[in-house]
């Protein structure tokens, strides 16, 4: 008898364990089904949402397109080589223009200084080097945080108080155009007075580059519309610092994207070429002379 | 023999300090504070103390630190491969080492990731900027978020997993606090056969989810340098496999040396056997390796464009010839070794562990002629040509870094026992079990794993945008992170398995 209610009532132990037990797993696996749902619906409403926003941004840039009847402007420059004389002023002048950081004679700062604008000086002339800006840029596909991009206008700017540090769009960059503050930045004391108050200093620590003087384009754009009118080509052919202090006028920069700019014309011309166009980075920087090869061919040692 | 030494406390030596311990332990905490006082230089003065300087003005960008984030990067993933193919091909003869795999595989994410940030230009923005903003496109983002969380919260579970028995164990013949603390880490593991046959159903079909993982993420390591055009010498195809056998290469050699030296100190209790079979393998990967290091030199030099063939040559006749002719020499000569104990049949324990001595310097020499000559040399524009001064601050960080893993080495030294006490025959493993089904436990399991792979696939989509041009931030902030916790809640799966307990085995006893 004993063993029989023992029996019966572990029969009843166990029918109700497992009616707990099924609760439980009901329980379980609605929860995970709910939650996965929900993670669902959460990703599925995310896409919409983007969707939408980059309806509203094409609605947006139609209705600006209809507004002006003009494409976004496409920035480039054109650098002469054969009007190059190697004065060193477009590298000063961007120096200046950009606050950037001196780094003196200092046997430490050897391979540390920043040069937006290099002149590396080749065998047979002077070839001038500011960001060449590219259309398909390697710089802004690698960087981890996004701090590098290509603009609207082609501009491929750089988010300082973005950067990490860890130039790997400096590694990318074919053309070593990307420069890394290595140390705190430096200037003389009384040389802070002169700051360009339209361009940040950059803090130690982080990635910067020719910007193709955006500042100077932003400025001009504010103008433009005040005006309410367009930008001529007259007014950026010597735009960036560079172009405007060049004494022989041999940088020029403009809108490529418009046929009638000087700068789309220059770069016509049988003279023209880019540097290492087989890598597929479309610089915008577009460099004339008579022998390009001399310019590109062999390494200095 | 080794059953005779029933205590598995006396045996390894738990909680007790040797005057030996206590001078590796103070060794390390000065290394640590050299490391430290090296990377206050840096960053008070900034990375102008180290030996890298702007590429194309003199010197190269990326150096011994990157050199070391690969090198330890690559370990991680050689230990935890090992034991992921213990786990799928059920390789008995190395059960004893799993423990150290998986143990070196927790150790070198966390050196990698003290690497990255010694790297970076401005800590506190990387640790803040990354999982905010990480891109998914940038082949970093696989280094990060698989190579790196990846591997550490994948082998993290591995280990937890794995020593439960033995806390277990441990717990019942402990007292005070590390009794309590074995009985949490052991987690209601009771010692019963249906908890180990758990254990193995778990480890084996987590490994199988981990593998394509550890393949995937040990090649984005390899994306970083082999997806550039514009950096002759690093654009190969080759770069992601062969940094994948690299790896291989590196973390087992370093197995074999942790292997021998625990032979050292706990007397034998390593088999042999183990040790020649980690040979073999690590003499199959040297040669795969030699051979791609043939096909890569083969391609680069035959009718490769002129830069390629230009860094080619200077890396082997070049400046960076010492480096190159290390690598060669030491995979040549242990992989002789190592063919010599394989066709032989003999076991010889020392000269594997020279040979696997020898792979890990040809793996940083090897990776050092990656890195450093396509910076110094690789310029399509006419360049000066620089160099890479490496300077004491750098080392000195290293030091640190290399010295903090050999501190928490030595602390867990004294906590765990270093070999699965079951292989050493201080634990037995019960043989017969009941299959039995536990929809609570499949279904729990499938859904955390459901949940791991949906956050997943939100956290990609969310922080990808990755194909439309002007791309710059993630949809949502922070969603890199998202991505992230979806990597570890689906690896969380496995323990959500082996936690649950059998639900009917009150009754089933009773009833017997």
């Amino acid at each position: 008898m004993i063993k029989d209610k023992t029996k019966n009532e572990m029969i009843e132990d166990s029918t109700k364990d497992n009616r707990k037990d099924k609760r439980k797993i009901i329980g379980f696996i609605g929860s995970f089904v709910a939650l996965a749902f929900g993670s669902s619906l959460i990703s599925s409403a995310l896409g919409f949402l983007t969707r939408k926003d980059e309806n509203k941004k094409q609605n947006r840039d139609k209705n600006k397109k209809q507004n002006r009847d003009k494409k976004r402007p496409k920035w480039a420059m054109v650098i002469d080589l054969d009007l190059c004389t190697g004065c060193g002023g477009c590298a000063i002048a961007c120096k200046v223009e950009n606050n950037v950081p001196f780094t003196g004679d200092d046997e430490k700062m050897f391979g540390a200084e920043i040069s937006w604008m290099t002149i590396l000086e080749t065998e047979k002339g002077f070839l001038p080097l500011p960001c060449f800006h590219c259309d398909n840029p390697p710089c802004t596909k690698v960087c981890p945080v996004g701090a590098t991009y290509i603009n609207e206008e082609g501009i491929v700017m750089q988010i300082w108080d973005r950067c990490i540090g860890c130039r790997y769009c400096q590694v990318a960059c074919p053309y070593e155009r990307k420069y890394f503050v290595w140390t705190k930045p430096h200037w003389p004391e009384t040389y802070k007075q002169w700051f360009n108050p339209d361009v940040a200093t950059r803090p130690k620590g982080v990635v910067e580059k020719c910007t193709f003087c955006a500042h100077r384009l932003r400025k001009l754009k504010e103008k433009v519309k005040d005006e309410d009118r367009e930008i001529k080509d007259e007014e950026v052919r010597y735009l960036p610092a560079c172009a405007e202090t060049c004494p022989t006028r041999a940088i020029v920069f403009g809108d490529i994207s418009n046929p009638e700019s000087i700068v789309s014309q220059l770069a016509k011309s049988p003279r023209a070429f880019r540097i290492e166009e087989n890598l597929g980075t479309e610089p915008k920087v577009i460099y004339l002379a008579k022998e390009k090869r001399k310019y590109i061919t062999e390494g200095g040692e | 023999m080794l059953s005779d030494r029933k205590d598995p406390i006396e045996f390894f030596r738990l909680m007790k300090i040797s005057w030996l311990w206590v001078l590796f332990v103070l060794l390390s905490i000065l290394g640590i504070a050299i490391g430290i006082s090296g990377y206050y230089l840096q960053l008070k003065y900034g990375e102008i103390v180290t030996g890298l300087r702007t590429p194309g003005a003199g010197g190269v960008a990326w150096g011994l630190y990157v050199v070391f984030i690969i090198f330890f990067a690559g370990i991680s993933f050689g230990g935890l491969s090992t034991s992921v193919a213990v786990r799928i091909f059920g390789i008995s003869e190395l059960k004893p080492i799993t423990r150290i795999a998986e143990f070196i595989s927790i150790i070198s994410p966390i050196l990698a990731v003290m690497c990255v940030l010694s790297d970076q230009g401005r800590v506190i923005s990387a640790l803040i900027n990354l999982p905010r903003y990480a891109r998914i496109a940038s082949p970093m983002f696989g280094t990060f978020s698989m190579a790196i969380s990846g591997y550490l919260f994948a082998s993290l579970i591995y280990f937890f997993l794995s020593t439960r028995s033995d806390a277990y164990e441990l717990s019942r013949k402990t007292k005070g606090i590390m009794k309590i603390i074995y009985k949490i880490w052991a987690s209601g593991f009771k010692g019963t056969p249906e908890d180990f046959e758990r254990h193995s159903k778990a480890s084996f079909w987590f490994a199988i989810f981990i593998l394509p993982m550890l393949v995937i993420a040990s090649s984005t390591l390899g994306f970083i340098f082999g997806l550039h055009s514009g950096r002759p010498g690093w654009f190969s195809a080759l770069q992601a496999p062969s940094f994948v056998i690299m790896a291989g290469i590196s973390g087992i050699g370093l197995i074999i040396i942790f292997a021998y030296i625990l032979n050292k100190i706990y007397k034998d209790s390593i088999p042999s056997e183990a040790i020649r079979t980690l040979g073999n393998i690590l003499m199959f990967l040297t040669i795969t390796y030699i051979y791609l290091m043939i096909v890569e030199e083969l391609t680069s030099n035959y009718a490769a464009p002129k830069k390629d063939r230009e860094i080619a040559h200077i890396i082997v006749f070049g400046t960076y010839a010492p480096y190159f002719w290390i690598t060669v020499i030491s995979l040549v000569i242990s992989f002789l070794i190592l063919f010599y104990q394989f066709s032989s049949g003999k076991i010889l324990s020392g000269p594997t562990v020279i040979s696997a001595l020898l792979v890990n310097i040809a793996a940083f020499t090897k990776r050092f002629v990656l890195v450093v000559p396509s910076q110094t040399h690789g310029f399509f524009l006419p360049y000066p040509k620089g160099q890479y001064n490496i300077t004491a601050v750098e080392i000195m960080v290293l030091i640190g870094i290399a010295s903090f893993g050999l501190l928490i080495f030595l602390l867990f030294a004294k906590v765990f026992p270093l070999i699965p006490l079951e292989t050493v025959g201080l634990a037995e493993t019960p043989r017969t079990f009941q299959k039995k089904k536990n929809i609570l436990r499949t279904s729990a399991t499938l859904g955390t794993l459901l949940v791991g792979i949906s956050l997943m696939i939100v956290g990609f989509i969310s922080s990808a945008r990755a194909f439309t041009k002007y791309y710059l931030d993630p949809v949502i902030p922070f969603a890199p992170v998202v991505f992230i916790i979806g990597v570890i809640v689906s690896f969380l799966s496995a323990v959500v398995y082996e936690i649950i307990p059998e639900r009917n085995t009150q009754s089933s006893s009773s009833e017997r």
